[in-house]
Protein backbone atom coordinates (compact mmCIF):
# COMPACT_ATOMS: atom_id res chain seq x y z
CA UNK A 1 0.00 0.00 0.00
CA UNK A 2 1.41 3.37 -0.95
CA UNK A 3 1.68 6.09 1.64
CA UNK A 4 -1.36 8.34 1.66
CA UNK A 5 -0.80 11.88 0.47
CA UNK A 6 -1.39 13.49 3.83
CA UNK A 7 -1.05 12.41 7.43
CA UNK A 8 -4.32 14.08 8.28
CA UNK A 9 -7.03 15.34 6.01
CA UNK A 10 -10.30 17.03 6.90
CA UNK A 11 -12.99 17.46 4.26
CA UNK A 12 -15.98 19.77 4.48
CA UNK A 13 -16.03 20.04 8.26
CA UNK A 14 -19.12 21.77 9.67
CA UNK A 15 -19.61 22.35 13.38
CA UNK A 16 -22.58 24.13 14.91
CA UNK A 17 -23.15 25.18 18.51
CA UNK A 18 -26.88 25.86 18.62
CA UNK A 19 -27.51 28.65 16.12
CA UNK A 20 -23.81 29.50 15.81
CA UNK A 21 -21.82 27.99 12.97
CA UNK A 22 -18.33 27.62 14.41
CA UNK A 23 -16.86 25.94 11.34
CA UNK A 24 -18.33 26.18 7.89
CA UNK A 25 -17.21 23.64 5.31
CA UNK A 26 -13.54 23.66 6.26
CA UNK A 27 -10.98 21.61 4.32
CA UNK A 28 -7.68 21.16 6.09
CA UNK A 29 -4.69 18.91 5.88
CA UNK A 30 -1.34 18.22 7.50
CA UNK A 31 1.51 16.53 5.64
CA UNK A 32 4.25 14.29 7.03
CA UNK A 33 6.85 16.05 9.17
CA UNK A 34 5.03 19.26 8.46
CA UNK A 35 4.39 22.16 10.81
CA UNK A 36 1.14 23.97 10.06
CA UNK A 37 0.47 27.36 11.60
CA UNK A 38 -3.22 27.82 12.32
CA UNK A 39 -4.07 31.47 12.88
CA UNK A 40 -7.04 33.79 13.00
CA UNK A 41 -8.78 36.26 15.26
CA UNK A 42 -10.66 35.33 18.43
CA UNK A 43 -13.70 33.24 17.60
CA UNK A 44 -12.36 32.30 14.17
CA UNK A 45 -12.75 28.61 14.95
CA UNK A 46 -9.12 27.60 15.53
CA UNK A 47 -9.72 25.89 18.84
CA UNK A 48 -12.93 24.26 17.62
CA UNK A 49 -11.03 22.80 14.67
CA UNK A 50 -8.31 21.54 16.98
CA UNK A 51 -10.85 20.00 19.32
CA UNK A 52 -12.50 18.19 16.42
CA UNK A 53 -9.16 16.76 15.32
CA UNK A 54 -8.49 15.38 18.80
CA UNK A 55 -12.00 14.01 19.31
CA UNK A 56 -13.09 16.48 21.98
CA UNK A 57 -15.88 17.70 19.69
CA UNK A 58 -17.55 15.70 16.95
CA UNK A 59 -18.18 17.40 13.61
CA UNK A 60 -21.79 17.78 12.42
CA UNK A 61 -20.73 17.21 8.83
CA UNK A 62 -17.56 16.26 7.01
CA UNK A 63 -14.91 13.60 7.04
CA UNK A 64 -11.67 13.08 8.95
CA UNK A 65 -9.03 10.96 7.26
CA UNK A 66 -5.95 9.96 9.25
CA UNK A 67 -3.17 8.00 7.56
CA UNK A 68 -5.47 7.30 4.63
CA UNK A 69 -8.30 5.89 6.69
CA UNK A 70 -11.54 7.59 7.59
CA UNK A 71 -11.83 7.92 11.36
CA UNK A 72 -14.55 8.93 13.76
CA UNK A 73 -13.38 9.88 17.24
CA UNK A 74 -15.94 9.57 19.99
CA UNK A 75 -13.55 10.89 22.62
CA UNK A 76 -10.00 12.20 23.00
CA UNK A 77 -9.02 8.68 24.06
CA UNK A 78 -9.78 7.42 20.53
CA UNK A 79 -7.59 10.07 18.94
CA UNK A 80 -4.78 9.47 21.42
CA UNK A 81 -4.78 5.79 20.55
CA UNK A 82 -3.99 6.65 16.93
CA UNK A 83 -1.23 9.08 17.91
CA UNK A 84 -2.94 12.47 17.88
CA UNK A 85 -2.11 14.57 20.92
CA UNK A 86 -2.99 18.10 21.92
CA UNK A 87 -1.07 20.34 24.28
CA UNK A 88 -3.33 23.05 25.65
CA UNK A 89 -1.95 26.34 26.87
CA UNK A 90 -2.83 25.96 30.50
CA UNK A 91 -4.73 22.75 30.78
CA UNK A 92 -2.21 20.27 29.52
CA UNK A 93 -1.33 19.10 33.02
CA UNK A 94 -3.10 18.79 36.35
CA UNK A 95 -1.49 21.45 38.55
CA UNK A 96 -1.95 19.67 41.90
CA UNK A 97 -0.40 16.43 40.75
CA UNK A 98 3.27 15.68 40.50
CA UNK A 99 5.27 15.28 37.33
CA UNK A 100 5.22 11.52 37.04
CA UNK A 101 1.51 11.22 37.78
CA UNK A 102 0.86 13.80 35.08
CA UNK A 103 3.15 12.23 32.52
CA UNK A 104 1.44 8.87 32.83
CA UNK A 105 -2.08 10.12 33.40
CA UNK A 106 -4.49 7.58 31.92
CA UNK A 107 -1.48 5.65 30.65
CA UNK A 108 -0.26 4.50 34.00
CA UNK A 109 2.45 1.90 34.25
CA UNK A 110 1.13 -0.80 36.53
CA UNK A 111 1.71 -4.30 37.76
CA UNK A 112 -1.12 -6.73 38.18
CA UNK A 113 -1.36 -8.23 41.63
CA UNK A 114 -4.24 -10.65 41.36
CA UNK A 115 -6.95 -8.64 39.66
CA UNK A 116 -5.75 -5.36 41.17
CA UNK A 117 -3.77 -2.92 39.09
CA UNK A 118 -1.03 -1.46 41.25
CA UNK A 119 0.92 1.54 40.00
CA UNK A 120 4.55 0.81 39.27
CA UNK A 121 5.73 4.06 40.81
CA UNK A 122 9.39 3.14 40.65
CA UNK A 123 9.24 2.55 36.91
CA UNK A 124 7.25 5.75 36.34
CA UNK A 125 9.72 7.77 38.41
CA UNK A 126 12.66 6.35 36.46
CA UNK A 127 11.07 7.03 33.09
CA UNK A 128 10.12 10.53 34.21
CA UNK A 129 13.64 11.29 35.34
CA UNK A 130 14.98 10.27 31.97
CA UNK A 131 12.39 12.30 30.14
CA UNK A 132 13.11 15.42 32.19
CA UNK A 133 16.80 14.98 31.47
CA UNK A 134 16.11 14.65 27.76
CA UNK A 135 14.27 17.95 27.63
CA UNK A 136 16.86 19.67 29.76
CA UNK A 137 14.86 20.51 32.84
CA UNK A 138 17.36 21.09 35.61
CA UNK A 139 15.12 20.31 38.56
CA UNK A 140 14.80 16.64 37.90
CA UNK A 141 12.49 15.61 40.68
CA UNK A 142 9.65 13.42 39.36
CA UNK A 143 7.71 14.12 42.58
CA UNK A 144 7.65 17.87 41.93
CA UNK A 145 4.13 19.30 41.96
CA UNK A 146 3.46 20.59 38.45
CA UNK A 147 1.75 23.76 39.70
CA UNK A 148 5.07 24.88 41.15
CA UNK A 149 6.90 24.66 37.83
CA UNK A 150 7.29 27.42 35.27
CA UNK A 151 4.99 27.72 32.28
CA UNK A 152 7.80 26.78 29.91
CA UNK A 153 8.67 23.69 31.89
CA UNK A 154 5.03 22.63 31.88
CA UNK A 155 4.74 23.09 28.11
CA UNK A 156 7.93 21.13 27.59
CA UNK A 157 6.69 18.31 29.80
CA UNK A 158 3.39 18.18 27.95
CA UNK A 159 5.16 18.04 24.58
CA UNK A 160 7.59 15.43 25.87
CA UNK A 161 4.65 13.36 27.06
CA UNK A 162 3.14 13.41 23.57
CA UNK A 163 6.42 12.33 22.01
CA UNK A 164 7.05 9.64 24.59
CA UNK A 165 3.74 8.00 23.81
CA UNK A 166 4.47 7.88 20.11
CA UNK A 167 2.44 10.80 18.82
CA UNK A 168 2.37 11.23 15.06
CA UNK A 169 0.61 14.58 15.19
CA UNK A 170 0.93 17.09 18.01
CA UNK A 171 -1.38 20.08 18.25
CA UNK A 172 -0.12 23.02 20.26
CA UNK A 173 -2.83 25.42 21.39
CA UNK A 174 -1.30 28.82 22.18
CA UNK A 175 1.98 27.25 23.28
CA UNK A 176 3.73 30.54 23.98
CA UNK A 177 1.00 32.90 25.15
CA UNK A 178 1.79 32.58 28.85
CA UNK A 179 5.56 32.33 28.51
CA UNK A 180 8.52 34.64 28.81
CA UNK A 181 10.49 35.38 25.65
CA UNK A 182 13.25 32.98 26.60
CA UNK A 183 10.83 30.20 27.45
CA UNK A 184 8.91 30.79 24.23
CA UNK A 185 12.07 30.31 22.23
CA UNK A 186 12.72 27.03 23.97
CA UNK A 187 9.22 25.72 23.33
CA UNK A 188 9.45 26.73 19.66
CA UNK A 189 12.71 24.82 19.46
CA UNK A 190 10.87 21.73 20.67
CA UNK A 191 8.44 22.14 17.81
CA UNK A 192 11.33 22.10 15.34
CA UNK A 193 12.70 19.05 17.17
CA UNK A 194 9.39 17.32 16.57
CA UNK A 195 9.73 17.97 12.87
CA UNK A 196 13.22 16.48 12.91
CA UNK A 197 11.82 13.39 14.57
CA UNK A 198 9.26 13.09 11.77
CA UNK A 199 6.34 14.20 13.93
CA UNK A 200 3.90 16.65 12.38
CA UNK A 201 2.42 19.49 14.32
CA UNK A 202 -0.23 22.18 14.21
CA UNK A 203 0.66 25.39 16.01
CA UNK A 204 -2.24 27.61 17.01
CA UNK A 205 -1.21 31.06 18.15
CA UNK A 206 -2.08 34.71 18.23
CA UNK A 207 1.57 35.49 17.87
CA UNK A 208 2.10 35.37 14.11
CA UNK A 209 5.83 35.82 14.52
CA UNK A 210 6.11 32.76 16.71
CA UNK A 211 4.09 30.78 14.18
CA UNK A 212 6.29 32.03 11.37
CA UNK A 213 9.45 30.95 13.09
CA UNK A 214 8.42 27.29 12.97
CA UNK A 215 5.64 26.73 10.43
CA UNK A 216 5.97 25.40 6.89
CA UNK A 217 2.49 26.45 5.92
CA UNK A 218 0.01 29.02 7.21
CA UNK A 219 -3.76 28.50 7.41
CA UNK A 220 -6.01 31.44 8.28
CA UNK A 221 -9.53 30.96 9.60
CA UNK A 222 -12.05 33.78 9.68
CA UNK A 223 -15.48 33.34 11.27
CA UNK A 224 -15.41 29.61 10.76
CA UNK A 225 -14.25 29.74 7.15
CA UNK A 226 -10.80 28.93 5.82
CA UNK A 227 -9.72 32.05 3.92
CA UNK A 228 -6.07 31.31 3.31
CA UNK A 229 -3.85 28.22 3.04
CA UNK A 230 -0.36 28.96 1.71
CA UNK A 231 3.29 28.00 2.16
CA UNK A 232 4.70 30.55 4.55
CA UNK A 233 7.29 31.99 2.13
CA UNK A 234 4.65 33.48 -0.18
CA UNK A 235 3.62 36.05 2.40
CA UNK A 236 5.20 38.07 5.16
CA UNK A 237 3.97 37.88 8.75
CA UNK A 238 2.75 41.47 8.39
CA UNK A 239 0.61 40.51 5.42
CA UNK A 240 -0.93 37.64 7.35
CA UNK A 241 -1.76 40.04 10.18
CA UNK A 242 -3.37 42.35 7.63
CA UNK A 243 -5.46 39.46 6.30
CA UNK A 244 -6.64 38.59 9.80
CA UNK A 245 -7.50 42.24 10.44
CA UNK A 246 -9.37 42.47 7.10
CA UNK A 247 -6.98 45.08 5.73
CA UNK A 248 -5.80 42.82 2.92
CA UNK A 249 -7.75 40.47 0.73
CA UNK A 250 -6.66 36.84 1.19
CA UNK A 251 -7.22 36.14 -2.53
CA UNK A 252 -4.21 38.29 -3.37
CA UNK A 253 -1.90 36.05 -1.40
CA UNK A 254 -3.61 32.82 -2.36
CA UNK A 255 -3.02 33.78 -6.02
CA UNK A 256 0.71 34.10 -5.37
CA UNK A 257 0.81 30.56 -4.05
CA UNK A 258 -0.84 29.24 -7.19
CA UNK A 259 1.32 31.30 -9.53
CA UNK B 1 16.00 26.99 52.30
CA UNK B 2 15.19 24.86 55.30
CA UNK B 3 11.87 26.62 55.63
CA UNK B 4 10.89 25.88 52.03
CA UNK B 5 11.92 22.27 52.53
CA UNK B 6 9.53 21.99 55.44
CA UNK B 7 6.84 23.57 53.31
CA UNK B 8 7.48 21.13 50.52
CA UNK B 9 7.28 18.24 52.93
CA UNK B 10 3.97 19.44 54.29
CA UNK B 11 2.51 19.96 50.84
CA UNK B 12 3.64 16.51 49.87
CA UNK B 13 2.45 14.83 53.01
CA UNK B 14 -0.80 16.64 53.63
CA UNK B 15 -1.55 14.44 56.61
CA UNK B 16 1.27 16.07 58.57
CA UNK B 17 -0.90 18.97 59.74
CA UNK B 18 -3.57 16.74 61.20
CA UNK B 19 -0.99 14.43 62.79
CA UNK B 20 0.54 17.42 64.56
CA UNK B 21 -2.94 18.43 65.78
CA UNK B 22 -3.60 14.91 67.06
CA UNK B 23 -0.33 14.92 69.00
CA UNK B 24 -0.94 18.46 70.28
CA UNK B 25 -4.39 17.51 71.53
CA UNK B 26 -2.98 14.36 73.14
CA UNK B 27 -0.47 16.47 75.04
CA UNK B 28 -3.19 18.83 76.30
CA UNK B 29 -5.66 16.10 77.22
CA UNK B 30 -3.09 13.87 78.92
CA UNK B 31 -2.06 16.86 81.00
CA UNK B 32 -5.68 17.27 82.06
CA UNK B 33 -6.15 13.54 82.66
CA UNK B 34 -3.13 11.19 82.67
CA UNK B 35 -5.33 8.20 81.84
CA UNK B 36 -5.87 9.75 78.40
CA UNK B 37 -2.71 8.08 77.13
CA UNK B 38 -3.91 4.52 77.60
CA UNK B 39 -4.70 1.68 75.23
CA UNK B 40 -8.22 1.73 76.54
CA UNK B 41 -8.72 5.43 75.76
CA UNK B 42 -7.12 5.01 72.35
CA UNK B 43 -9.42 2.12 71.51
CA UNK B 44 -12.50 4.05 72.49
CA UNK B 45 -11.33 6.94 70.28
CA UNK B 46 -10.96 4.63 67.27
CA UNK B 47 -14.36 3.08 67.97
CA UNK B 48 -16.01 6.47 68.41
CA UNK B 49 -14.38 7.74 65.25
CA UNK B 50 -15.36 4.63 63.26
CA UNK B 51 -18.80 5.65 62.01
CA UNK B 52 -17.76 9.20 61.19
CA UNK B 53 -14.47 7.93 59.76
CA UNK B 54 -16.10 5.42 57.41
CA UNK B 55 -18.35 8.20 56.16
CA UNK B 56 -15.38 10.53 55.79
CA UNK B 57 -13.58 7.98 53.62
CA UNK B 58 -16.40 8.06 51.06
CA UNK B 59 -16.98 11.79 51.36
CA UNK B 60 -13.29 12.61 50.92
CA UNK B 61 -12.93 10.29 47.95
CA UNK B 62 -15.81 12.09 46.26
CA UNK B 63 -14.52 15.50 47.34
CA UNK B 64 -11.11 14.80 45.82
CA UNK B 65 -12.88 14.09 42.53
CA UNK B 66 -14.48 17.52 42.83
CA UNK B 67 -17.98 16.84 44.17
CA UNK B 68 -19.87 17.14 47.45
CA UNK B 69 -22.24 14.80 49.18
CA UNK B 70 -24.47 16.41 51.79
CA UNK B 71 -26.96 13.53 51.67
CA UNK B 72 -24.74 11.08 53.58
CA UNK B 73 -26.31 11.90 56.95
CA UNK B 74 -29.77 11.09 55.61
CA UNK B 75 -28.49 7.95 53.86
CA UNK B 76 -26.94 6.91 57.19
CA UNK B 77 -30.44 7.00 58.76
CA UNK B 78 -32.31 5.61 55.73
CA UNK B 79 -30.07 2.56 55.44
CA UNK B 80 -30.34 1.66 59.11
CA UNK B 81 -34.12 2.22 59.23
CA UNK B 82 -34.61 0.06 56.14
CA UNK B 83 -32.41 -2.65 57.65
CA UNK B 84 -34.28 -2.49 60.97
CA UNK B 85 -37.65 -2.86 59.21
CA UNK B 86 -36.46 -5.77 57.12
CA UNK B 87 -34.91 -7.52 60.13
CA UNK B 88 -38.10 -7.00 62.13
CA UNK B 89 -39.97 -8.72 59.30
CA UNK B 90 -37.73 -11.73 59.84
CA UNK B 91 -35.64 -11.27 56.73
CA UNK B 92 -32.11 -12.70 57.07
CA UNK B 93 -29.36 -10.30 58.10
CA UNK B 94 -27.32 -10.67 54.92
CA UNK B 95 -30.33 -9.81 52.74
CA UNK B 96 -31.22 -6.78 54.87
CA UNK B 97 -27.59 -5.71 54.85
CA UNK B 98 -27.33 -5.90 51.06
CA UNK B 99 -30.71 -4.20 50.60
CA UNK B 100 -29.61 -1.28 52.78
CA UNK B 101 -26.36 -0.87 50.87
CA UNK B 102 -28.28 -1.27 47.61
CA UNK B 103 -30.66 1.52 48.57
CA UNK B 104 -27.64 3.72 49.29
CA UNK B 105 -26.08 2.82 45.95
CA UNK B 106 -29.30 3.92 44.23
CA UNK B 107 -29.22 7.24 46.08
CA UNK B 108 -25.60 7.71 45.04
CA UNK B 109 -26.49 6.90 41.45
CA UNK B 110 -29.36 9.38 41.54
CA UNK B 111 -27.06 12.07 42.97
CA UNK B 112 -24.59 11.39 40.17
CA UNK B 113 -27.16 11.40 37.37
CA UNK B 114 -28.84 14.59 38.57
CA UNK B 115 -25.51 16.37 39.04
CA UNK B 116 -23.88 15.22 35.81
CA UNK B 117 -26.83 15.12 33.41
CA UNK B 118 -28.54 18.14 34.95
CA UNK B 119 -25.23 20.02 35.07
CA UNK B 120 -26.04 21.46 38.48
CA UNK B 121 -23.61 21.73 41.39
CA UNK B 122 -23.56 18.62 43.59
CA UNK B 123 -23.95 20.93 46.58
CA UNK B 124 -27.51 21.65 45.39
CA UNK B 125 -28.30 18.10 44.28
CA UNK B 126 -27.23 16.51 47.53
CA UNK B 127 -28.71 19.24 49.73
CA UNK B 128 -32.02 18.53 48.05
CA UNK B 129 -31.48 14.79 48.39
CA UNK B 130 -30.60 15.24 52.07
CA UNK B 131 -33.94 16.94 52.79
CA UNK B 132 -35.93 14.67 50.51
CA UNK B 133 -34.72 11.48 52.22
CA UNK B 134 -35.10 13.02 55.67
CA UNK B 135 -38.65 14.03 54.82
CA UNK B 136 -39.49 10.52 53.64
CA UNK B 137 -38.01 9.05 56.84
CA UNK B 138 -39.89 11.42 59.12
CA UNK B 139 -43.15 10.86 57.27
CA UNK B 140 -42.86 7.09 57.15
CA UNK B 141 -41.86 6.75 60.82
CA UNK B 142 -44.16 9.58 61.93
CA UNK B 143 -41.15 10.81 63.82
CA UNK B 144 -40.88 7.76 66.10
CA UNK B 145 -37.67 5.79 66.51
CA UNK B 146 -37.46 2.39 64.85
CA UNK B 147 -36.46 -0.30 67.31
CA UNK B 148 -34.80 -3.54 66.38
CA UNK B 149 -37.21 -6.08 67.88
CA UNK B 150 -35.36 -9.22 66.97
CA UNK B 151 -32.06 -10.54 68.13
CA UNK B 152 -29.64 -10.64 65.20
CA UNK B 153 -26.43 -12.32 66.34
CA UNK B 154 -24.74 -11.85 62.95
CA UNK B 155 -24.83 -8.13 63.50
CA UNK B 156 -21.95 -8.44 65.89
CA UNK B 157 -19.60 -8.56 62.89
CA UNK B 158 -20.30 -4.86 62.55
CA UNK B 159 -19.61 -3.57 66.01
CA UNK B 160 -18.95 -6.15 68.73
CA UNK B 161 -16.22 -5.24 71.20
CA UNK B 162 -13.00 -7.12 70.57
CA UNK B 163 -10.43 -5.83 73.00
CA UNK B 164 -10.61 -3.20 75.73
CA UNK B 165 -12.95 -0.58 74.29
CA UNK B 166 -12.04 -1.42 70.73
CA UNK B 167 -15.01 -2.50 68.66
CA UNK B 168 -14.88 -4.39 65.38
CA UNK B 169 -16.23 -1.22 63.77
CA UNK B 170 -12.96 0.47 64.71
CA UNK B 171 -11.10 -2.28 62.89
CA UNK B 172 -13.39 -1.99 59.87
CA UNK B 173 -12.68 1.72 59.82
CA UNK B 174 -8.91 1.17 59.86
CA UNK B 175 -9.09 -1.56 57.19
CA UNK B 176 -11.34 0.49 54.89
CA UNK B 177 -9.16 3.58 55.38
CA UNK B 178 -6.09 1.55 54.39
CA UNK B 179 -7.81 0.04 51.35
CA UNK B 180 -9.14 3.31 50.01
CA UNK B 181 -5.95 5.17 50.76
CA UNK B 182 -4.16 2.56 48.71
CA UNK B 183 -6.67 2.85 45.86
CA UNK B 184 -6.26 6.63 45.79
CA UNK B 185 -2.49 6.74 45.90
CA UNK B 186 -1.40 3.53 44.23
CA UNK B 187 -3.81 2.52 41.48
CA UNK B 188 -4.59 4.02 38.08
CA UNK B 189 -8.13 4.71 39.27
CA UNK B 190 -6.80 6.81 42.15
CA UNK B 191 -4.77 8.81 39.67
CA UNK B 192 -7.91 9.50 37.65
CA UNK B 193 -9.83 10.56 40.77
CA UNK B 194 -7.20 13.17 41.58
CA UNK B 195 -7.07 14.39 37.99
CA UNK B 196 -10.85 14.59 37.63
CA UNK B 197 -11.07 16.80 40.71
CA UNK B 198 -7.96 18.84 40.03
CA UNK B 199 -8.57 19.65 36.38
CA UNK B 200 -11.64 18.00 34.86
CA UNK B 201 -11.05 19.45 31.40
CA UNK B 202 -7.50 18.16 31.34
CA UNK B 203 -8.65 14.76 32.52
CA UNK B 204 -11.23 14.64 29.76
CA UNK B 205 -8.73 15.78 27.16
CA UNK B 206 -6.47 12.91 28.20
CA UNK B 207 -9.30 10.47 27.63
CA UNK B 208 -10.45 9.90 31.22
CA UNK B 209 -14.20 9.28 31.52
CA UNK B 210 -14.92 12.06 34.00
CA UNK B 211 -18.62 11.26 34.40
CA UNK B 212 -17.88 7.61 35.14
CA UNK B 213 -15.29 8.39 37.79
CA UNK B 214 -17.62 10.85 39.50
CA UNK B 215 -20.55 8.43 39.36
CA UNK B 216 -18.50 5.66 40.98
CA UNK B 217 -17.47 8.06 43.73
CA UNK B 218 -21.02 9.28 44.36
CA UNK B 219 -22.09 5.66 44.81
CA UNK B 220 -19.09 4.96 47.03
CA UNK B 221 -19.84 7.93 49.26
CA UNK B 222 -23.44 6.83 49.70
CA UNK B 223 -22.61 3.17 50.35
CA UNK B 224 -20.01 4.07 52.96
CA UNK B 225 -22.60 6.24 54.73
CA UNK B 226 -25.01 3.29 54.73
CA UNK B 227 -22.34 1.04 56.19
CA UNK B 228 -21.77 3.58 58.97
CA UNK B 229 -25.52 3.65 59.59
CA UNK B 230 -25.67 -0.15 59.87
CA UNK B 231 -22.81 -0.08 62.36
CA UNK B 232 -24.73 2.45 64.44
CA UNK B 233 -27.83 0.24 64.26
CA UNK B 234 -25.92 -2.79 65.47
CA UNK B 235 -24.55 -0.74 68.35
CA UNK B 236 -27.74 0.94 69.57
CA UNK B 237 -30.44 -1.48 68.24
CA UNK B 238 -32.61 1.57 67.62
CA UNK B 239 -32.62 4.34 64.98
CA UNK B 240 -34.12 7.77 65.33
CA UNK B 241 -35.49 9.19 62.08
CA UNK B 242 -33.27 12.20 62.76
CA UNK B 243 -30.16 10.01 63.17
CA UNK B 244 -27.07 11.20 61.34
CA UNK B 245 -28.23 14.81 61.10
CA UNK B 246 -25.14 16.95 60.96
CA UNK B 247 -22.90 13.97 60.32
CA UNK B 248 -22.54 15.02 56.67
CA UNK B 249 -20.94 18.25 57.80
CA UNK B 250 -18.71 16.46 60.30
CA UNK B 251 -17.57 14.15 57.50
CA UNK B 252 -16.73 17.16 55.33
CA UNK B 253 -15.00 18.78 58.31
CA UNK B 254 -12.93 15.60 58.85
CA UNK B 255 -11.87 15.69 55.21
CA UNK B 256 -10.93 19.36 55.29
CA UNK B 257 -9.07 19.00 58.59
CA UNK B 258 -7.22 16.13 56.93
CA UNK B 259 -6.11 18.32 54.05
CA UNK B 260 -8.82 17.87 51.38
CA UNK B 261 -9.65 20.93 49.32
CA UNK B 262 -13.29 21.88 48.88
CA UNK B 263 -12.40 22.67 45.28
CA UNK B 264 -11.29 19.11 44.62
CA UNK B 265 -8.07 17.59 43.38
CA UNK B 266 -6.25 17.78 46.69
CA UNK B 267 -6.39 15.48 49.69
CA UNK B 268 -5.91 11.93 50.87
CA UNK B 269 -8.06 9.29 52.48
CA UNK B 270 -5.50 8.90 55.26
CA UNK B 271 -5.85 12.61 56.01
CA UNK B 272 -9.65 12.46 56.13
CA UNK B 273 -9.54 9.37 58.35
CA UNK B 274 -7.09 11.06 60.70
CA UNK B 275 -9.40 14.07 60.68
CA UNK B 276 -12.25 11.84 61.84
CA UNK B 277 -9.95 10.31 64.44
CA UNK B 278 -9.04 13.79 65.69
CA UNK B 279 -12.71 14.57 66.15
CA UNK B 280 -13.11 11.29 68.09
CA UNK B 281 -10.05 12.17 70.15
CA UNK B 282 -11.50 15.54 71.08
CA UNK B 283 -14.78 13.90 72.09
CA UNK B 284 -13.08 11.37 74.36
CA UNK B 285 -10.59 13.95 75.64
CA UNK B 286 -13.25 16.42 76.68
CA UNK B 287 -15.23 13.71 78.47
CA UNK B 288 -12.12 12.49 80.28
CA UNK B 289 -11.18 16.04 81.18
CA UNK B 290 -14.59 16.36 82.80
CA UNK B 291 -15.83 19.04 80.44
CA UNK B 292 -19.53 18.94 79.48
CA UNK B 293 -19.84 16.93 76.25
CA UNK B 294 -21.64 19.84 74.63
CA UNK B 295 -18.35 21.65 74.23
CA UNK B 296 -17.12 19.21 71.68
CA UNK B 297 -18.85 20.59 68.59
CA UNK B 298 -17.60 24.08 69.44
CA UNK B 299 -14.09 22.67 69.55
CA UNK B 300 -14.55 21.03 66.18
CA UNK B 301 -15.68 24.37 64.76
CA UNK B 302 -12.52 26.15 65.87
CA UNK B 303 -10.39 23.30 64.59
CA UNK B 304 -12.06 23.40 61.19
CA UNK B 305 -11.38 27.10 60.76
CA UNK B 306 -7.76 26.73 61.79
CA UNK B 307 -7.31 23.79 59.42
CA UNK B 308 -8.91 25.76 56.61
CA UNK B 309 -6.49 28.64 57.08
CA UNK B 310 -3.46 26.36 57.30
CA UNK B 311 -4.45 24.38 54.21
CA UNK B 312 -4.90 27.56 52.20
CA UNK B 313 -1.50 28.89 53.25
CA UNK B 314 0.16 25.63 52.34
CA UNK B 315 -1.50 25.20 49.00
CA UNK B 316 -0.89 28.75 47.78
CA UNK B 317 1.31 28.51 44.74
CA UNK B 318 4.26 30.81 44.60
Amino acid sequence: MSKPRYLLELKGIVKRFGPIIALNNVDFHVGYSEVVGLVGDNGAGKSTLAKIIVGYHQPDEGKIIFEGREVRFRSPADARKLGIEIVYQDMALVPYMNVYRNLFLNREVYKKIGFIKVLDKKKMRELTKKLLEDIGIKRRDPEMIVGKMSGGERQSIAIARAVHFGAKLVILDEPTSALSIKESEKVLEYVLDLKKKGISSIVISHNIYHVYSVADRIVVLDHGVKVLDVPKDVATPEEIIDVIAHRLSPEEIQKRARG
Amino acid sequence: MAKSKVRLMITRYMELGVIISIIGMAVVFSYLNPRFLSVSALSSMVSLAAELGIMAIGVSFLMISGEFDLSVGSVFAAASILAAWLLNMGIPFIVAFIAALGLAACVGLANALITIKGKIPSFITTLGMMWFIRGVLLASTKGFPVRLEVNVPEMSVLSAPVLYDLRISGLWFLILAAIFHFILTSTPYGNWVQAVGGAPETARALGINVAKVKTINFVLSSVMAALAGLIALSRFKVVEPVAGMGLELEAIASSVIGGCSLAGGVGTVAGASLGAFLIGEIRVGLIMAGAPAYWYIGFVGVLLIVAGIINLRLSRRE
